[in-house]
């Protein structure tokens, strides 16, 4: 059985109970969307636990087919979330209800529900996409690649050796994660909670906050919110930002391997620089200016003000935060700070090889040296990258938005951060921005929340698809230009 | 290059060289001034000629710099370089010469507008001169009627001698070097690697200046001849800017001051033969066969600039509204200017079909791509290359390929030829410094208050050496009116960085520059 589905399976079940939860959650609010919400969450997870028991993944899948299996279950997970939007009548257009979904699931803080007016389910059902969303790409990062693929050629993409400490295996990786990360989103709700809020916005806070989602129940944001609130969510921001390993660490007890892990100083080195900048530099109080700074680098999303009034560099400095984004083994977007760090070091290495044209340079990773093979593959991940980023800038120039709008808009979309500079704004509503737009923010979304490999791998199953079936003759120009002549043939015929 | 004791390069028997200062920096840089302030005096002649106005301050720059050059060239002699001085020379040359190339500027006033100050009128001389000599064709200069001839003519020579190099001019001048000649060349060159024309390394800076003047002379007559015989000093003016894919013009709205279909079609051909590698025009000259189809990366630079004038035209006819006809040569004239990271504009006011910061936003995202991408390596054009990103989009699909299979073998291939991994992790590593060198200049400029349309355009442009940029820093304005005197300075600098390629400045001020024998010591160990 492909290893596509079996995680399918796996998702399908978690979803559908978080589902249901939300529908039980939501009776007495709007019945009607409750019963909907679970009865649809009952019968997915019912479905997926029959799966489940008949479906083994494979030992050992190939890469492609891992990476094609990722790009797959998300397009799954997407169009679940799109037909139930739709279906429940929570957004009344099919395009809409996609946009939203795909805003979820990828951890994205782009919105077109007004909270206010949706009922309970379907705003606890919008964290909870969010909330599944982080999950899987935690689960990817940390337990998918390294341990399924077991390639040390995908070091760059994954956590390398200190995930052996919380993954001695797939099945107790997964089960580790599920438990951390939902042990997590409760102590982040109960922190909500002490801080006077409801039962309803400290869910969807939470759930909100360790996904990285950044949704709320509020049009803007966590400005309205009480300061204790807003600095629960700031140390939430960064907890998730730095990932399930640091959690896991925390949990523990154990700070030796914090004080070690050459990603974690340089994820705080990179918060602090960027606050005091901005406060620095335009004299935004340092509780804002942090909240923002660890709002963009977690790509979180959330905001306690309208930070695109601060100024160009302001923005700028928020726009390179969530461009470098979290730390590996995390929910978040962007480049990674890992990433980042080696590209530095592959950048100097360069530098330093123009001297000396014979000189070994080593990149190391905490206590990992990487092969020359990894370093290339990451850079052809940054090209990547860049190039997603540009081609969406150009989706978004032509469908219309402003050019400011457009470069920083795909670079939030990319990231998964969601608030931009422009159209778009710094509560990522994305009423004011039109339907073509919002349409081609959907694949940038995707294409940035599953890290850009999944979606090199689908671009190689289509030219291998496309290879072999030139291979059979099917794309021949000659076979091309025979089935013309028979079009033109049996059209003159009927004529 | 080997490190540890290096023999000194000296004539057999006496002479009087060898009681000289060895240092080869100080006289390549003696050599590159007094060719500049050969310029100079030029100019300053053809300004005595003409208008008269700035005679004095040309010729007085003219001695400086012939005086200091003449020393420095006499006083010095060339030793053998070593690795980390060639590109202390190379940066450091560009710097003296850029601000040795302000003073006509500073001494005739050019920019002593109402309100101006000493220290402003330096800071836009500097910025221009940096320009000038960066050929990328951002200007500060806003009244195109007070200077004369002779200083607008010095302008446009700035450019002349920064398209090909001064240090290709310096090493063609000199006798004997030694090893690093090439470097020296490649250094200052831009593109991945430099080809020998010939064995000798004097003798293949000759002939790049050789196939340089001829390509000028030729942009002259064309030009001259396709503006109805009016002006053989507006040709000569153009012809400069052309062959160097810098973007200055003597007149303020640029190209767009003629309005004519065949001057336009003329600058387009030069601009694109400018973009192209010399040594290219130096095969087809001196064969007498045309070898441009036959490479890779001029087939790749054809067909990005028509796919981008295809979009953009598209776009334009579309979204703005143009007529076809002005919808084709607006874009196709600016496609080309920016492509080749010329600069220059047809642009005949604000508003008008070539006033492309009026485009829709996409069609602008398409020429920040092209901003970005440049010309051919081996050309006089900015940009990170084309031949460099055909590299980037093929290590792009190696990514595709090897997320199916992780453990492939994938050579990268360019036409018939491999591409070593040695040149491809170099591709690499220059587009992350090119990367990070724009997200560091964009945060030094919006931090001294330029708006962020504008900065990103302005720190792409002055990286590529385009010109004229985005936002209030487009076709039909100016840098002086769009950015504070500091972020002028970070956009000059970045120019001089972008000209020389980034590694050169960054080597030349990064401290391991110093520590280069140590560390390839240990690394060997």
């Amino acid at each position: 059985m492909s290893w596509a589905l079996a995680s399918i399976i796996d998702a399908g079940l978690v979803l559908g109970v978080a589902t249901m939860l939300c529908g039980l959650a939501g009776i007495g609010d709007d019945n009607a969307d409750a019963v909907a919400f679970t009865c649809v969450g009952a019968v997915l997870a019912a479905l997926a636990a029959v799966a489940r028991r008949r479906v083994a993944p494979p030992e050992r899948p190939g890469t492609g087919r891992v990476f094609a299996g990722i790009g797959l279950l998300w397009t799954v997970l997407v169009l679940f979330g799109t037909v139930l939007y739709a279906g429940t009548g929570s957004l009344a257009r099919l395009d809409d209800a996609l946009v939203e979904s795909a805003a979820g699931f990828t951890t994205t803080s782009l919105t077109l529900l007004d909270a206010a007016e949706a009922s309970r389910s379907v705003v606890l059902f919008r964290a909870a996409t969010s909330w599944v969303g982080g999950l899987l790409a935690v689960w990817i990062g940390v337990v998918t690649l390294p341990v399924v693929l077991r390639s040390t050629a995908l070091i760059g993409y994954t956590t390398g050796r200190r995930g052996l400490d919380l993954v001695p295996s797939a099945s107790t990786g997964r089960r580790r994660v599920l438990i951390l990360y939902s042990g997590f989103t409760a102590a982040c709700v109960i922190a909500y909670l002490l801080t006077g809020l409801g039962v309803t916005e400290a869910l969807v806070v939470g759930l909100g906050t360790v996904s990285t989602g950044g949704f709320t129940g509020r049009a803007d944001s966590l400005a309205g919110y009480g300061g204790a609130t807003q600095a629960v969510a700031g140390v939430g921001m960064f907890l998730a930002g730095a990932g399930i390993f640091v959690v896991w660490w925390i949990a523990r007890g154990r700070l030796r391997p914090l004080w070690r892990s050459q990603e974690l100083r340089t994820f705080v080195v990179l918060l602090v620089a960027a606050t005091a900048a901005m406060a620095l530099h335009r004299g935004i109080g340092w509780g804002e200016a942090g909240f923002m700074a660890v709002s963009a680098m977690s790509t979180t999303g959330f905001a306690v003000v309208d930070w695109t009034a601060w100024g160009t560099a302001t923005t700028v400095i928020l726009l390179v935060a969530a461009g470098i984004g979290s730390m590996m083994g995390s929910a978040g977007g962007g480049m990674r700070v890992m990433r980042v760090q080696l590209l530095m070091g592959s950048a100097g290495g360069e530098l330093r090889r123009q001297l000396d044209p014979y000189a070994v340079v080593l990149v190391r990773r905490d206590d990992e040296t990487l092969s020359q093979r990894t370093l290339d593959r990451l850079g052809g991940h940054q090209v990547a990258y860049v190039v997603l980023v540009g081609v969406g800038a150009l989706l978004l120039g032509v469908s219309g938005v402003s050019l400011l709008g457009s470069v920083w808009g795909s670079v939030s979309a990319v990231t998964t951060f969601g608030p931009a500079f422009g159209e778009i704004g710094a509560f990522g509503l994305l009423e004011g921005v039109d339907r073509a737009e919002r349409l081609a923010l959907v694949p940038l979304m995707m294409g940035g929340r599953m890290s850009v490999p999944p979606v090199l791998a689908g671009v190689g199953l289509v030219m291998n698809w496309y290879k072999a079936a030139v291979r059979r003759g099917r794309f021949s120009v000659r076979s091309a230009s025979r089935r013309l002549e028979a079009l033109v043939e049996s059209r003159s015929g009927d004529g | 290059m080997a490190s540890g004791p290096v023999p000194e390069v000296a004539p057999a028997g006496h002479s009087p060289l060898r009681d000289r200062f060895a240092s080869t920096t100080l006289h390549i840089l003696g050599i590159a001034l007094a060719a500049v302030s050969l310029g100079m005096l030029a100019c300053a002649l053809l300004e005595a000629a003409t208008s008269r106005r700035d005679t004095l301050a040309l010729g007085a720059s003219a001695l400086v710099a012939g005086a200091a050059g003449g020393l420095l060239w006499y006083l010095t002699r060339p030793s053998a370089i070593r690795k980390r001085d060639i590109f202390a020379t190379v940066a450091w040359t560009w710097i003296l010469t850029t601000v040795v190339g302000a003073l006509p500027f500073v001494l005739a006033g050019t920019f002593a507008g109402p309100g101006a100050d000493f220290v402003e009128q330096v800071v836009n001389s500097v910025f221009e001169s940096a320009s000038g000599f960066s050929a990328s064709g951002s200007t500060v200069l806003t009244d195109f009627e007070s200077p004369g001839r002779g200083l607008m003519m010095y302008r446009q020579l700035t450019h002349w001698y920064g398209g090909m190099g001064v240090v290709v001019l310096a090493v063609a001048v000199l006798p004997f070097l030694g090893v690093g000649g090439l470097e020296l060349i490649t250094a200052e060159a831009p593109g991945t690697t430099s080809d020998r024309l010939t064995p000798r390394v004097s003798e293949t800076a000759r002939r790049l200046w050789m196939v340089y003047i001829g390509f000028t002379v030729c942009a002259a007559v064309a030009f001259f001849v396709a503006d109805g015989f009016s002006s053989l000093y507006d040709a000569v003016a153009h012809a400069f800017t052309l062959a160097a894919t810098g973007g200055f013009s003597v007149h303020a709205d640029s190209i767009g001051h003629y309005d004519s279909v065949a001057v336009e079609t003329v600058v387009i051909v030069f601009m694109v033969l400018g973009g192209t590698s010399f040594s290219l025009h130096w095969r087809a000259v001196t064969t007498g066969r045309v070898p441009y189809h036959r490479n890779s990366e001029f087939r790749s630079y054809l067909g990005v600039l028509a796919v981008a004038s295809a979009v953009i035209v598209i776009l334009v006819w579309l979204e703005n509204g143009l007529p076809l006809g002005s919808a084709i040569r607006g874009a196709v004239f600016t496609v080309v200017s920016l492509g080749t990271s010329t600069g220059l504009s047809n642009a005949t006011g604000s508003g008008s079909p070539g006033d492309y910061v009026t485009w829709v936003a996409g069609a602008q995202l398409v020429l920040l791509f092209l901003m970005v991408v440049g010309g051919c390596t081996g050309s006089t054009s900015g940009g990170i290359k084309v031949m460099r990103m055909q590299v980037l989009g093929l290590v792009m699909l190696r990514s595709v390929q090897h997320s199916q299979s992780p453990r492939a073998v994938i050579p990268i291939r360019l036409g018939r030829d491999t591409v070593s991994e040695s040149v491809v992790s170099r591709v690499a590593g220059f587009f992350l410094l090119h990367f990070m060198l724009v997200i560091a200049g964009l945060l030094a400029v919006t931090a001294l208050g330029g708006d962020l349309e504008t900065s990103l355009g302005s720190v792409v442009s002055a990286l590529g050496n385009m010109g004229p940029a985005l936002g209030e820093a487009g076709p039909t304005s100016n840098y002086a009116v769009a950015f504070s005197q500091p972020a002028r300075l970070v956009l000059a600098l970045l120019m001089i960085i972008g000209r020389l390629e980034i590694l050169p400045i960054l080597l030349a001020v990064v401290p391991y520059v110093y520590r280069s024998k140590d560390l390839a010591r240990v690394a060997r160990r």
